[in-house]
């Protein structure tokens, strides 16, 4: 194995620089900005089996495989997507390039290792823009475009205290009164306001762990409070 | 979030899966449930008295065979719709052998016709065959559902009118060993009908059952 997948996330660039086996030559024809080397090395089974081989390990639970098949499948997905939808924004395009990963993650069990990858990888990503369109539709549907926000500082409506709870006492008890593991949730990422990596450092709990607790923490919070009212 | 953070939390949550079986594999899978089930239901509604004379009888045949043609090749589909990036072919071949069967009814009640004239194609109230296949086809299409979940649900509308399809062509293939209806205009509207019925229902319900947000980032 060359010295790319060591550095798998660096810019495909530079692994085409640091290449020097098969892999790197493949990766090579996958950057080519010219494009025409793209479609003509998916359509070479030798390149197609190398991912299908990391998928394979994948499957198995080998996360340095796994590792250096998402590094090698994010250029790949963004280009698709890129050349597919070519009005989207960059960060849009990222957007979907994430969908699809999580896609693919909670599909893995469905790629048949002897079958191509690239198509599999690729109707997931279709799929996915296709989600992203119909998304993008509801959303410009219930968007109305003003010229400028009307000014609202002197209205009395506009003033009323909706954004803060009436009694912060109050509040502070059901806090206290959560379980243990929801609390810390909650004071670390709603009153803290950490983002889920830092509460995550912070606690040593995983990043999903904590969604779920601080889910059923504002859950709870929800219910208490408005018995309470 | 950006995708490098994200692919590195994919990794760690990356734990061994149970790989799907191939679909052709999974669709011998679903027989093998779906048939010994289709066995007990014959039995238990007693076999027709004539069935040893049908078992020799062309038409019975031609029409039995290509409602379990029609059975295996949508489950086949179906299992093929749940894995990305399978092409569209098992679809079509359930189009043309669905047409297959059709043509086989439609010959029967041509048959009738010239053999017994208008007599041939009356139409009376059959309804015991709708829930007959229900019946027939409950296993079989509780089976396929819980196979198909374990697939990516992309088009959970197509996935469960074919699985509905291939658990009412079931269905409707066990009834007749049981049921003594082999008037050609009774098969096709009451039988044929039931099925197209049940996959539209399935194919209608196919979203709630095989829901998309399985894949989706925000589930």
């Amino acid at each position: 194995m060359c010295a790319i997948l060591g550095t798998a996330w660096d810019e495909i660039g530079e692994w085409r620089n640091s290449g020097t086996d098969a892999d790197c030559a493949w990766l090579g024809k996958i950057a080519s900005p010219a494009g025409s080397g793209f479609v003509a090395a998916m359509k070479d089974a030798g390149q197609n089996e190398h991912l299908s081989a990391l998928m394979r390990a994948a499957q198995g639970g080998d996360q340095s495989a796994y590792s250096a098949l998402l590094a090698l499948v994010i250029p790949i997905l963004r280009r698709s997507i890129r050349r597919q939808r070519s009005y989207l924004q960059p960060q849009d395009v990222e957007d979907i390039v994430q969908d699809t990963l999580i896609s693919l993650h909670r599909v893995r069990a469905t790629y048949d290792p002897d079958r191509p990858f690239i198509p599999w990888l690729l109707a997931i990503a279709h799929h996915r823009m296709m989600d992203g369109a119909r998304r993008h539709v509801r959303r410009t549907a219930n968007e109305v475009t003003v010229e400028n926000l009307p000014e609202t500082f002197p209205g009395a409506e506009a003033n009323s205290e909706q954004e803060s709870y009436r009694d912060p006492e109050e509040l502070r008890q059901a806090i206290g009164r959560l379980p243990a593991g929801q609390r810390r949730a909650v004071e670390l990422l709603k009153l803290e306001e950490l983002s889920l990596k830092e509460a995550s450092a912070r606690t040593g709990l995983s990043i999903s762990a904590l969604k779920v607790a601080v889910h059923r923490g504002m859950k709870a919070l929800t219910v208490a409070l408005r018995k309470r009212s | 979030m950006d995708t490098k953070e994200l692919a590195d939390w994919i990794v760690k949550d990356a734990q061994p899966v149970r790989r799907l079986s191939k679909p052709w594999l999974r669709t011998l899978g679903w027989l093998a449930i779906a048939m010994p089930y289709l066995a007990m239901v014959i039995v238990m509604m007693a076999p027709r008295p004539d069935l040893a004379q049908k078992l020799v009888d062309t038409r019975f045949l031609v029409e039995q065979l290509a409602a379990l043609a029609v059975a295996i090749a949508a489950a086949f589909a179906a299992f093929t719709t749940v894995i990305p990036g399978w092409s569209r072919w098992p679809i079509l071949g359930v189009s043309l052998l669905v047409s297959g069967w059709l043509a086989s009814l439609g010959a029967g009640c041509a048959t009738d016709w010239f053999r017994l004239g208008a007599d041939g194609l009356s139409l009376r109230p059959d309804w015991i065959c709708f829930p007959a296949i229900v019946i027939s086809g409950a296993a079989p299409a509780l089976g396929i559902v819980v196979m198909l979940r374990r697939g990516a649900p992309l088009r959970p509308g197509m996935s469960l009118a074919l699985a509905g399809l291939a658990a009412a062509a079931l269905g409707n293939f066990g009834l007749r060993f049981f049921h003594p209806q082999d008037a050609g205009l009774m098969v096709l509207v009451w039988q044929f009908g039931s099925v197209v019925l049940l996959s539209a229902i399935a194919g209608s319900i196919g979203a709630i059952v095989l829901p998309t947000r399985r894949m989706s980032p925000l589930r």
